[in-house]
């Protein structure tokens, strides 16, 4: 395991009736890496995700451990654990305009700097002079680039996303996802889908339906590809 | 017809305030030709040397308190929400909200009062006190029992409308999102939440800030006397036929110092929005303070309990024989304070009952009516003329009100009063009713339509029974606005109409604790019988179509047993 991985072991979810939700999850995820997390609906995945950002429902039970590297995640609040969270919707804040956006999730700096970073990472990512717009009047891609933006610029040490392609139609699902593994390649990135065609070519596949979760193997291809 | 039934009065008391203020109607103000159409009524009120003081106490208990109201809401979101704490927060809001607001100061008079409850539950040990101590009295010169019980009485008003916002904006998303962009619970609230929740609660806020600084039965109950606050002031000058062009100045002048104290209020928003605006720019990520937050759940929870408390010790008193200080409980019980007063407390309660559900009916009927013309595309949308009895000071607008009803020989009417507390009562009906309405889903009577039936059976069969639970809830709201109104029924029922308001407004201070109490619970159970009914009838009914599904399923073999 390097510096920067992140894992988990004996991870555990009860539903408040006491029934198991999960059990005995434990995984790695290198720098670079993706591991899927799938399942059935109600198997738990979006579950696993909230608890290793710290946000599950307190109605749920919850053991484990988690580490990125050599410091232990699970027993800090949210916002010290540095995850870089994706969910379904892209939840632009529709008070803030797209730069602002993008200023909120950066980090650190003087005020010309911020502003000049958020520039660049706007016309990287293909949307340059949008800094001023309102999310609304944006396209799904284009918001679902924002959306990913603000995350990296969050400076985040693990990305966790939760069907972020979902909503997206089929055309621009392809670009998207091309656009987030090519983003996020120097992270630990766990993903959590239903749909086997998220999962990018080489990353390893844990599917949490069964009674004990089930390392499936990698898809073939290399990443990126 | 509604709109006219509901503009009328607000005109004409529009009118009938402004121009006594002017020396003008001398059958209301008598005047003669050199003060007819002059300024004497402002010179008369500013002339009053209570006037000042009135104005500098409105301003204090009103600001003050809205401040209050504001910071505690704020604070309630802030460390409360998520918690389990929030639940019972939230679960505790109808109740309060049911409670007159009469009861409610008399409840926490009762409790806070040199010889109330929280200082028999300390003595003699630890405080000491074997009689009760001579530090504070209630009320106080200061106002300061007016503004605890403004605050305590208006706090679950606006934390209700806010709490109705949060699922929309969805909020649980937000504060994931924020949190997890590294920033600390409170600046999820300060910078993503709080900016976008506001604008749908500024209305609300206004409505507490304007009742805050015109309020009467309160300020009654539990403001100074000398001098009190401008309304009370103004309220005895309008009794005196000598006085009443400087009470209609009073009136407008009370009117201009609301709208003064709204724009500063809207002004300090814009700047507050505009520097808020600056700091989501900086990336600051705020300190977790996961103490602060212990403590601000703390004061939500000490506040709750106090409001709860206060309406526990109404019982208490009501059926106390004897009740010695320091005692901490009566130490005989009776309930004779109720049994011997059955024929004097039955006129009142019955005129009370009465007004609630006749004005409840026609509130529900006329804005249904509306609402359905809206929706059919036969009325605009008037959300801000519905709102506007709430935003005008009731002594401005009822002065006027009272002396149109004098004009026309319509005052001391039944059918008077009924108008002024349908007047009060429709806002809340429309405000409940309004989003849910336009927000039906049309599907369900298309469907109804397609299979034959028509306008009124869809109404009737489709979507009034759907939308039953918030119709219930506006009853409920309609029945405890109507309840507590004190000043249109004294004003326009000229007397002759005594409600459980009025008596009890009157009483307090001349009258027995224990009578007081009566009245006082009395007051209470018609709202709080309504707001339990309003809970329970839409579950039944559910629970009842639930079962009849279910046998029907079972008779015709396609139930899952």
């Amino acid at each position: 395991m390097t510096a920067g991985a992140l894992h988990a072991t004996d991870v555990g979810l009860r539903l408040p009736d006491g029934r198991s939700l999960v059990r005995n999850l434990g995984f790695t995820i290198e720098p670079g890496e993706v591991l899927a997390l799938m399942g059935q609906s109600g198997s738990g995945k979006s579950s696993v995700l909230a608890w290793l950002t710290g946000t599950l429902d307190t109605r749920l039970q919850a053991s484990g451990r988690l580490w990125l590297g050599e410091t232990r995640l699970d027993v800090l609040p949210t916002e010290r654990r540095r995850l870089g969270l994706m969910l379904q919707q892209d939840y632009l804040f529709p008070h803030m305009s797209v730069g602002d956006n993008l200023l909120f999730g950066l980090r650190g700096g003087d005020r010309t700097t911020r502003a000049r970073r958020v520039e660049a990472a706007l016309a990287d990512a293909g949307l340059a002079g949008m800094a001023n717009r309102d999310p609304a009047t944006l396209s799904g891609g284009q918001r679902a680039r924002v959306s990913l933006l603000r995350t990296l610029l969050s400076e985040p040490c693990a990305l966790l996303l939760d069907e972020p392609f979902s909503r997206l139609d089929t055309a621009l699902r392809e670009q998207i996802r091309a656009f987030t593994w090519e983003a996020a390649n120097a992270l630990p990135v766990l993903l959590v889908t239903h749909d086997l065609a998220d999962v990018p070519h080489g990353a390893r596949v844990l599917n949490i339906g069964a009674d004990v979760p089930t390392a499936l193997a990698p898809r073939p291809l290399a990443r990126g590809t | 017809m509604i709109a006219i039934a509901f503009v009328a009065p607000l005109l004409l008391g529009a009118i009938g305030t402004l121009l006594p203020a002017l020396g003008w109607l001398p059958v209301l103000a008598p005047t003669d030709a050199a003060t007819e159409g002059s300024w004497a009524g402002f010179a008369a009120i500013a002339g009053d040397p209570r006037f000042l003081p009135a104005i500098a106490l409105t301003l204090k208990t009103g600001v003050f308190s809205t401040g209050l109201v504001l910071a505690l809401v704020t604070l309630t979101l802030v460390c409360v929400h998520g918690t389990r704490l929030w639940r019972w927060v939230t679960a505790s809001l109808p109740p309060l909200l049911a409670v007159p607001h009469a009861a409610f100061a008399i409840g926490l008079a009762f409790l806070v009062a040199p010889s109330g409850w929280l200082v028999r539950l300390v003595s003699p040990w630890p405080s000491g006190w074997a009689r009760p101590p001579t530090d504070w009295v209630v009320p106080d010169a200061g106002g300061w029992s007016l503004i605890a019980v403004l605050v305590l009485k208006e706090t679950p008003f606006l934390l209700l409308a806010a709490v109705a916002q949060l699922r929309i904006l969805d909020v649980d998303a937000a504060l994931r999102i924020g949190r997890t962009l590294g920033y600390a619970p409170a600046r999820c609230w300060s910078r993503l939440i709080l900016p976008r929740l506001w604008p749908r609660v500024r209305l609300t806020f206004v409505i507490v800030m304007v009742f805050n600084l015109s309020v009467v039965d309160l300020a009654i109950l539990l403001g100074p006397g000398s001098p009190p606050t401008l309304p009370v002031l103004l309220l005895a000058l309008v009794n005196d036929p000598g006085s009443r062009a400087a009470a209609s100045a009073g009136a407008v002048l009370l009117a201009m110092l609301v709208i003064a104290v709204v724009a500063a209020a809207l002004l300090l928003e814009r700047v507050a929005m505009r520097v808020a605006s600056v700091r989501r720019r900086s990336g600051a990520r705020g300190h977790g303070l996961d103490a602060g937050r212990r403590v601000g759940q703390g004061a939500v929870l000490a506040i709750s309990l106090a409001s709860l408390v206060s309406l526990a010790v109404l019982p208490l008193w009501s059926l106390a024989a004897r009740w010695r200080f320091p005692d901490a409980l009566p130490g005989e019980w009776t309930t004779r304070h109720w049994t011997g007063r059955v024929e004097s407390l039955s006129g009142p309660a019955l005129e009370t009952v009465a007004l609630a559900v006749a004005s409840t009916v026609l509130a529900l009927v006329t804005a249904v009516a509306w609402l359905e013309f809206e929706r059919r595309g036969r009325v605009p949308r008037l959300d801000w003329l519905w709102y506007m009895p709430l935003l005008v000071p009731q002594v401005s607008l009822l002065f006027g009100w009272q002396a149109a009803a004098l004009l026309i020989g319509a005052d001391g009417n039944w059918v008077t009063v009924l108008h002024a507390h349908w007047v009060y009562a429709l806002p809340y009906v429309v405000l409940i009713l309004a989003v849910p309405w336009r927000e039906h889903d049309p599907g369900w009577a298309q469907a109804a339509a397609a299979l034959g039936a028509g306008y009124w059976r869809v109404l009737f069969r489709i979507r009034l029974p759907l939308l039953a639970r918030p119709l219930c809830q506006a009853a409920a709201v309609a029945i405890a606005v109507s309840v507590a109104q004190y000043l249109p029924t004294l004003l326009l029922g000229a007397g002759r109409h005594q409600t459980l308001a009025i008596e009890l407004v009157t009483s307090f201070g001349g009258v027995d604790r224990r009578v007081i109490a009566v009245l006082a619970v009395l007051q209470s159970l018609l709202p709080l019988a309504a707001f339990v009914l309003a809970l329970i009838y839409p579950a039944w009914r559910q629970r009842r179509v639930g079962e009849r599904t279910e046998r029907l399923a079972l008779q015709t073999g396609t139930g899952a047993r």
